[in-house]
């Protein structure tokens, strides 16, 4: 009689979390990515670049293991295409990543030094956004154990507020570093210009992915 | 004479019984094992006791159902133009006929690993046999029918209420912004409303047969007892709660969800506790139910059953059952642990109250009831009220091939050994019948 035992399957939220965290520490490499080229250091960017390929790897195969344990049989408390959706939001984020260390990698770019601390601090921005996601997704476990309702569901719906306004300002940012390094346009040359959209737009990519992925988390939580 | 075949039905009861304690029980402590509320010997020591205290107080009930609701003997001796003796005879007869093949039937779906309810196997045994013995009109359909609709409605009342349930817990602890505070009054707020309802469901309208008549076990004294009882364990368990939480209330949220889970290891303990109580109250009758028929059909000879069921064959079905459990389901629940990692016991507390407050309602009811599917809907009431990771719809199936297949195969088995037993035995029952009527002693 093991009608009981065969009711349960494993809850997702443990390894959602952990996918987070994965690629979260995907996103952290950014800031290195983006020391390496300010100081010209391409063994270095190589080197991150294989990093970044790793855990994008590592990423996409909890990815996986999470879809393979949710067969269609299974219940769950939240929406199951909000959570698939979750999830190929925060692969997106990684993807965003790999790209960028792509972009860095495939090139030999150099930074005009009078954009080089507005480039630094956009990818602080961008980390800053990141890290956000991470502290909304890190109370999935305790949403789960509250069964997303009450306090618990309050307090990440706010922080998933604030990444919004973190997002908000990344997109100034990159705003005001393409008005700058097209003031400059007469010192650099066009494919380096064309470069440097290309680094923006993937680091803005991963700012942009991490809001969504934070929506998203915002209707898993509120729709059930 | 009469005696041995007293004796062959109680071993047929017995395996029932044991087949039950083996199997079932486990079911029943699932939420307190699976939330590692309590050891795995723990919960069989606990579920022995509950189990053989709610077949012997409050079994009676279900188990007169299954000894003469279902097939009225009355009936039967109307129906058939026979001795009173011989009609005595055929129903003993039939209720050996349903106990073995209810008793077989569990032997070989459990080899074969399909779902199996035991309720569902001794209700079908014995109308099958009816409907042969006496034919069509025999058996009481209003009361199968009433029996029939508790199937299909007590795992949807035990999902409704074990969603209620896990709402107010939500509502009133959970999902406070001081979880540990909240937990200080709701702990005993859920000791008091437990406590009260079991025992309410225990006393109403006396235990007679065990307790005498006594003015604390009776109508409104049954309701003062059970209101007095529950807030005494409610004081106690919350003067117990306050002593555990103490200077808790400044922890982070999430911590403190976690120490309010612990906080509820014990009540969890209680609540299994009270759904083996349950699961005795019910269940008992599917082992002792016929042999309480064949028991009074051979010792007074008479169709006419105003008795209330002997306290002894229910202290034998629950004696069977913890036997079971002792021997072989000591297993099931270190199984049953093991694979129930999900649960965590304010789950396991909705659940079983969910459960407990169903299967003991329809026991009051007169209704038998299928405990382990009651449970299940219980859990798949806190799984729609979000409490659950990932809840396995798939089991429906398994709930639905039990209607369709264990009551007609029970049934058949049961018409084939009963014509099969008639033919054979029927002028021994008749002797032994005829032999004691008159001397039965009430």
């Amino acid at each position: 009689m093991g009608l009981i035992q065969e009711m349960f399957g494993q809850s997702p939220f443990g390894p959602l979390f952990e996918h987070t965290k994965k690629v979260h520490e995907c996103v952290k490499q950014i800031r290195p990515l983006m020391e390496a080229l300010v100081n010209e250091d391409f063994d270095e960017i190589h080197r991150l670049q294989d990093t970044v390929s790793k855990l994008e790897y590592e990423a996409d195969e909890f990815k996986h293991e999470i879809r393979e344990q949710l067969p269609r049989r299974y219940f769950l408390p939240v929406d199951r295409a909000e959570l698939d959706r979750f999830l190929k939001s925060q692969d997106r984020i990684a993807d965003a990543v790999e790209d960028f260390a792509v972009i860095l990698l495939i090139r030999e770019t150099r930074i005009h030094p009078d954009l080089r601390e507005d480039f630094s601090t956009f990818v602080d921005q961008v980390l800053r956004v990141s890290t956000t996601l991470m502290k909304a997704a890190e109370e999935m476990l305790n949403l789960a154990e509250s069964a997303f309702g009450g306090a618990q569901a309050e307090s990440v719906l706010s922080l998933v507020s604030g990444l919004g306004e973190e997002e908000w300002k990344a997109d100034r940012m990159q705003r005001e570093i393409s008005k700058k390094m097209y003031k400059l346009e007469k010192d650099l040359d066009p494919m380096t210009l064309l470069f440097y959209e290309k680094i923006l737009r993937s680091l803005s990519g991963v700012a942009n992915h991490a809001e969504n992925t934070g929506d998203i988390l915002r209707t898993m939580i509120v729709k059930g | 004479m009469a005696t041995i075949l007293i004796i062959g039905t109680a071993l047929l009861g017995l395996y029932m019984a044991w087949n039950i304690g083996a199997n079932d029980v486990a079911n029943s402590m699932a939420d307190a094992v699976g939330s590692k509320s309590l050891s795995v010997r723990q919960a069989v020591i606990a579920a022995g006791l509950c189990n053989f205290a709610g077949a012997v107080l409050v079994g009676g009930h279900v188990t007169d159902t299954v000894r003469k609701g279902i097939v009225n003997p009355c009936t039967i001796a109307g129906s058939l133009n026979v001795s009173e003796a011989e009609a005595a005879a055929v129903v003993a007869i039939g209720m050996a006929a349903a106990l073995l093949s209810a008793g077989i039937w569990l032997n070989f779906s459990s080899l074969l690993g399909m779902p199996v309810s035991t309720t569902h196997a001794i209700v079908g045994g014995v109308a099958g046999f009816g409907i042969v013995a006496g034919g069509w009109s025999v058996v009481n359909w209003g009361k199968m029918g009433q029996i029939v609709a508790s199937w299909f409605i007590s795992p949807v009342a035990g999902c409704v209420c074990a969603f209620i349930v896990f709402k107010l817990l939500g509502r009133f602890v959970l999902w406070r912004k001081q979880p540990v505070r909240a937990a200080r009054y709701g702990v005993p707020v859920i000791v008091f409303f437990v406590t009260a309802v079991v025992t309410l469901a225990t006393l109403y309208k006396g235990l007679k047969h065990v307790a005498g008549e006594s003015v604390l076990f009776t109508g409104l004294g049954a309701s003062l007892t059970s209101l007095g009882l529950g807030a005494l364990l409610a004081l106690g368990s919350a003067v117990l709660v306050r002593r555990y939480l103490r200077g808790k209330d400044s922890r982070p949220v999430g911590e403190q969800l976690g120490i309010v889970e612990r906080a509820f290891a014990p009540v969890v303990a209680a609540t299994s506790c009270t759904v083996a109580f349950a699961h005795g109250a019910n269940d008992v009758a599917n082992s002792v139910g016929p042999l309480a028929a064949v028991v009074h059909m051979l010792q007074a000879g008479t169709v006419i059953m105003k008795v209330a069921v002997p306290f002894w064959v229910l202290a034998l079905g629950g004696a069977g059952i913890v036997i079971g459990l002792a021997t072989y389901g000591y297993r099931v629940m270190y199984t049953v642990g093991r694979r129930i990692t999900q649960l965590t016991p304010s789950r396991g507390v909705a659940a079983d109250i969910a459960g407990t407050l169903v299967i003991l309602i329809c026991c009051r009811l007169k209704l038998p009831v299928s405990t382990t599917h009651t449970l299940v809907g219980a859990i798949f009431g806190v799984g729609l009220a979000r409490g659950l990771g990932a809840v396995n719809k798939g089991v429906m199936r398994n709930i639905f091939g039990s209607w369709i297949i264990t009551v007609p195969a029970a049934a058949v088995l049961s018409i084939l050994l009963f014509l099969a037993g008639r033919w054979i035995l029927l002028d021994l029952f008749t002797q032994a019948v005829r032999s004691s009527a008159g001397t039965f002693q009430p």
